[in-house]
């Protein structure tokens, strides 16, 4: 060989050595090895319900594959489903906490203080005041794993829940619950939430529709810091050059549209599933179900109704039945339901096609009263 | 005495071609060197293997006594070279072109540097150059300044690739006269060239290469040296064969070729007989006849399949 | 020998066109948004744009990010394919080489003075962006709002911009690696600056894919837009830091594999 053919050799064969560790490096840390430990899933359950007072500052991603037809009402809610939400979370307790949703070229911070919420946009210059409700449409606060595993598992019973092992989330150990809901008629195969082992904080929660093989969602911290942060973090004061406006609220014209429709009485239980007391609710409007299996019905008022209509006859896959037309994605059943008497009802929930339009029924066959 | 340049052995293949195949050059102290070959012979690929601009196959080269090109860092300031025409950044002038490559490399002193530049734009006759860009350069001026570039650090040796090419017939004859002057100021000369006559006037050793191959190197004075015969110009070319009997090598119009190393002998005998003389010499064999013998047609030729 | 390629550079008229071209596009922008009043909707347009409208003091990172996504990489992709290409193509690579300069030595130097270039131009785009910014648009002396909505002190804002200055300039190495590395392979400057083109718009192609997204977090334009995050509020360090590694890693490797290619191969221009 002669010098130059060596001196071609061992440069080339030393920047290839420096390509081939610095590709393995990131399967190598992912590869790294959770340690287990043999808490029993009732215990977990318990401590991931428990862990709302635990503060913590981190950044989260959740991913959602649904891609839901929508109005233009619901866009923001229906984003947090089918996208990718990048949040940053300081989080000092229930009322006391701050989510920033980032974009590219902006954020929204979603700041939760005693009275309610300020939410701001950075790119539009406005700071929005809110009041907590005890029925709103899921804002970036909810799909936070620690919020939405706390969600999903605290209406669980002991029988639905088992013990899948451990992985590592953002760095820490995190041992894995597995519920599988028992209500008939649910859309969700099975939600698994990652809970961490030291604090019960649920790190990662995937949710997998009856079926399906990816997660429908898959919410999950990326970094995570533990301890209580500064107020002076959470605390949002409006900046002076701000726009400040009440903030709007979707479900309040549905809510007012279920006030002023003429008085319906809601059946009691609707394709097998128990109504649900709620507070501050008119009666024409009604949430059935346990856990994660829930379905909501809620009036429409006239001036929606052939918009939504249009929407879910256009939207692939899409069935119209006697009762009105309905649509799944991933887990979630949608139905707009049109009685004879020309009032809608739009029923939406975790539960499969056919139950849906078994509910839809329900209600197609109410009377005024 | 080490050899300024010395190669062994030394090939250059470029996928299949052999443009440089096994060449031992000797080149010694006080040489000025002629490298002759035909277009394509492979002069420029000798010339950047010995510079270390592209590395041999196979084979060694030693510059001034050192391997190259391992040692080129303390080889390289010593050596002046100017490699296939001039290369200058176009929108600067040949002043600031001259400081910046005298500054890219070791051995420049940044104090003695304007004076360094002025002495060898006066020594290749840009002395009075304006601030001009080398964009507006005639050709000549180029090449002046390329050379100019290659003398900069006083080199011990100077590594010339075709160092006329675009020179006037004044221009060539100034060239010749500085690099004869660099000469005799001590520095070694190896100058490479497809032009005979430019050797044969400058040249103390000559190696002659043949499409890759060294077929000759040699003293200029030992090839050309006489051959034993005498060269007789006469109108009576005929009777040259009566009077020296046997010695006639060749005839041709009123041109004999006589054996006898001794002239004045020859043309003794020939006017003692009544031949009329009109001129007499030694006959040395041109540089052409020695490369023509030596080397075969032009590598530039390419020969359709018959 | 990192002067004489500065030196080189800086002398060059092609530099300087180079670089006004480069602020011609943010002065234009800024004069139309004052004339129209219409700053981008929400989600869409540059970031800071249309914070711009109520403090001109902030048109230096417009201009940045206005200029970040094509402008600057392809200006830095040509200089950076130019420099041993172009070295070649000229035939000054020869005598540099037979100074000797050093052929690792040389990498580096056009190395630097990429970088300075980068640098300057960046340099440059920030103050006639912070000039159009104050002379077209109002301007709030006291401070500024962050992205999160707190406000900034002055000097937080100065400390802030010129951080953004600083990893704008060091997302372009990535680039510029590309346009060396390539530069070394081809004798044409205008062949290794399409390369290091054509590898920013693959990137940026797979950064938009989702079937890409495994190999997202490695592509070279991924962190680009994370200056942003310096003017969040508290700083999110996150994509910042990623951002300077993989760069770091691009620069390595890429150095790696150009000085490999170069010392061991034939100048024949
Ligand atoms: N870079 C190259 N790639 C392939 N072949 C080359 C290259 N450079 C030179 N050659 C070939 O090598 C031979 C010698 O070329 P060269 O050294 O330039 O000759 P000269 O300088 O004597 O005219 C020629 O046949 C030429 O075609
Ligand atoms: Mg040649």
């Amino acid at each position: 060989m002669s010098a130059r053919a060596h001196g071609v050799w061992w440069r080339w064969g030393a920047v290839g050595a420096l390509v081939a560790v610095l590709a393995a490096l990131p399967a190598i840390v992912g590869a790294l090895p959770a340690s287990d430990a043999a808490v029993p899933a009732a215990d977990l359950r318990d401590a991931a319900v428990g862990s709302a007072d635990v503060g913590f500052s981190g950044y989260a991603v959740s991913a959602g594959g649904l891609r839901l037809p929508v109005t233009q009402q619901l866009t923001e809610a229906a984003d947090l489903f089918s996208d990718r939400t990048t949040m940053r979370v300081w989080w000092r307790g229930a009322d006391d906490h701050r989510v920033d949703v980032l974009g590219a070229a902006g954020e929204t911070g979603v700041h939760r203080d005693a009275g309610g919420t300020w939410t701001w946009d950075y790119e539009s210059s406005v700071a929005a005041r809110g009041e907590p409700a005890s029925l709103a449409l899921p804002s970036p606060p909810d799909l936070l794993p620690s919020s939405l595993g706390r969600r999903l598992l605290s209406e669980a019973t002991g029988g639905e829940l088992t013990r899948i092992g451990a992985r590592r989330v953002a760095g820490r150990d995190a041992l894995g619950l597995r519920l599988v809901p028992a209500e008939p008629g649910s859309s969700v195969d099975r939600v698994d939430v990652w809970v961490d082992r030291a604090t019960g904080l649920p790190l990662q929660v995937e949710v997998v529709a009856a079926g399906a093989r990816q997660p429908a969602l898959d919410t999950r911290f990326l970094d995570l810091d533990l301890g209580v942060p500064p107020a002076s973090v959470v605390a949002f004061t409006p900046p002076a050059d701000a726009r400040i406006v009440p903030a709007p609220d979707p479900l309040s014209a549905a809510l007012d549209s279920g006030r002023s429709s003429p008085a319906v009485q809601l059946p009691a239980a609707l394709a097998g599933l128990p109504r649900r007391p709620l507070e501050g609710v008119p009666p024409a409007v009604g949430v059935y179900g346990r856990g994660v299996t829930q379905l909501a019905v809620v009036p429409v008022s006239p001036g929606n109704t052939s918009g939504l209509r249009r929407a879910l006859h256009a939207a692939p896959g899409s069935v119209v039945g006697p009762a009105g037309v309905r649509l799944a994605a991933g887990p979630l059943a949608v139905m707009l339901v049109e009685t004879p008497d020309l009032r809608a009802f739009l029923l939406a929930g975790t539960v499969t096609l056919d139950a849906v339009a078994e509910a839809g029924n329900g209600i197609w066959r109410l009377r005024p009263s | 005495m080490t050899p300024v340049i010395s190669t062994r052995g030394l090939v250059k293949r470029y996928g299949r071609i052999r443009a440089v195949d096994g060449i031992d050059l000797d080149v010694r102290a006080g040489d000025v060197y002629g490298f002759l070959g035909a277009n394509g012979s492979g002069k420029t690929t000798t010339v950047r293997m010995l510079l270390g601009l592209v590395l041999p196959t196979a084979g060694e080269v030693a510059l001034l006594g050192e391997r190259m090109p391992r040692a080129a860092r303390r080889v390289l300031p010593r050596v002046g070279a100017l490699i296939e025409g001039p290369a200058h950044h176009g929108h600067l002038s040949g002043r600031a072109n001259l400081a910046l490559l005298d500054a890219a490399g070791p051995g420049g002193s940044r104090r003695t540097r304007t004076r360094r530049v002025q002495e060898v734009l006066e020594q290749v006759g840009l002395g009075g150059v304006d601030r001009r860009p080398v964009r507006a350069y005639s050709l000549g001026m180029r090449q002046r300044l390329g050379l100019a570039g290659a003398l900069l650090r006083r080199p011990e040796l100077l590594v010339l690739d075709e160092p006329t090419n675009g020179l006037d017939p004044q221009g060539i004859s100034e060239v010749r006269e500085l690099l004869l002057d660099l000469h005799r100021g001590g520095t070694t000369v190896f100058l490479s060239s497809h032009l005979l006559a430019e050797v044969e006037q400058l040249c103390t050793r000559v190696g002659v290469l043949d499409r890759g191959h060294l077929v000759l190197q040699e003293e200029l004075a030992t090839l050309t040296a006489p051959t034993g015969a005498t060269v007789v110009h006469t109108p009576a070319a005929d009777r040259v064969r009566a009077v020296l009997d046997g010695r006639v090598l060749a005839v041709e119009g009123s041109r004999v070729v006589v054996r006898g190393a001794d002239p004045a002998e020859v043309n003794a005998l020939l006017v003692g007989a009544g031949v009329p003389v009109t001129g007499l010499a030694l006959q040395r064999p041109t540089l052409e006849e020695v490369v023509l013998a030596a080397a075969g047609s032009s590598p530039d030729r390419v020969e359709g399949a018959r | 020998m990192i002067g004489v390629e500065l030196s080189k550079l800086f002398r060059r008229p092609r530099t300087w066109t180079t670089i006004a071209v480069l602020n011609a596009l943010p002065v234009l922008v800024a004069v139309l948004v004052r004339l129209t009043d219409l700053a981008p909707r929400p989600g869409e347009g540059p970031p800071f744009l249309s914070a711009v409208l109520t403090n001109g003091a902030l048109y230096p990172l417009a201009a940045l990010a206005i200029v970040l996504p094509l402008f600057l990489p392809i200006a830095v992709a040509v200089v950076a394919g130019d420099s041993v290409a172009g070295e070649a193509q000229a035939g000054t690579l020869r005598y540099l080489l037979a100074r000797p300069a050093g052929r690792t030595r040389l990498l580096v130097a056009k190395l630097v003075s990429v970088v300075a270039f980068v640098l300057v131009t960046v340099l440059v785009v920030a103050a006639v962006g912070y000039l159009t910014g104050t002379t077209v648009f109002d301007v709030q002396p006291a401070a500024g709002t962050s992205v999160s909505g707190t406000s900034l002190t002055q000097e937080e804002l100065v400390g802030r911009t010129l951080l953004a200055i600083g990893y704008v300039t060091v997302s372009m190495l990535g680039v510029a690696a590309f346009g060396l590395f390539f530069s070394t392979l081809t004798d044409s400057p205008l062949a290794a600056a399409l390369g290091a083109l054509a590898v920013l718009v693959a990137s940026s192609l797979l950064f938009t894919l989702d079937a890409a997204s495994p190999i997202a977090p490695y592509l070279p334009t991924r962190y680009w837009l994370a200056f942003v995050d310096l003017f969040r509020d508290p700083v999110l360090w996150r994509d910042l830091t990623r951002g300077l590694a993989l760069q770091g890693v691009y620069v390595g490797v890429l150095l790696a594999a150009a000085w490999a290619n170069f010392t061991t191969k034939d100048v024949t221009s």
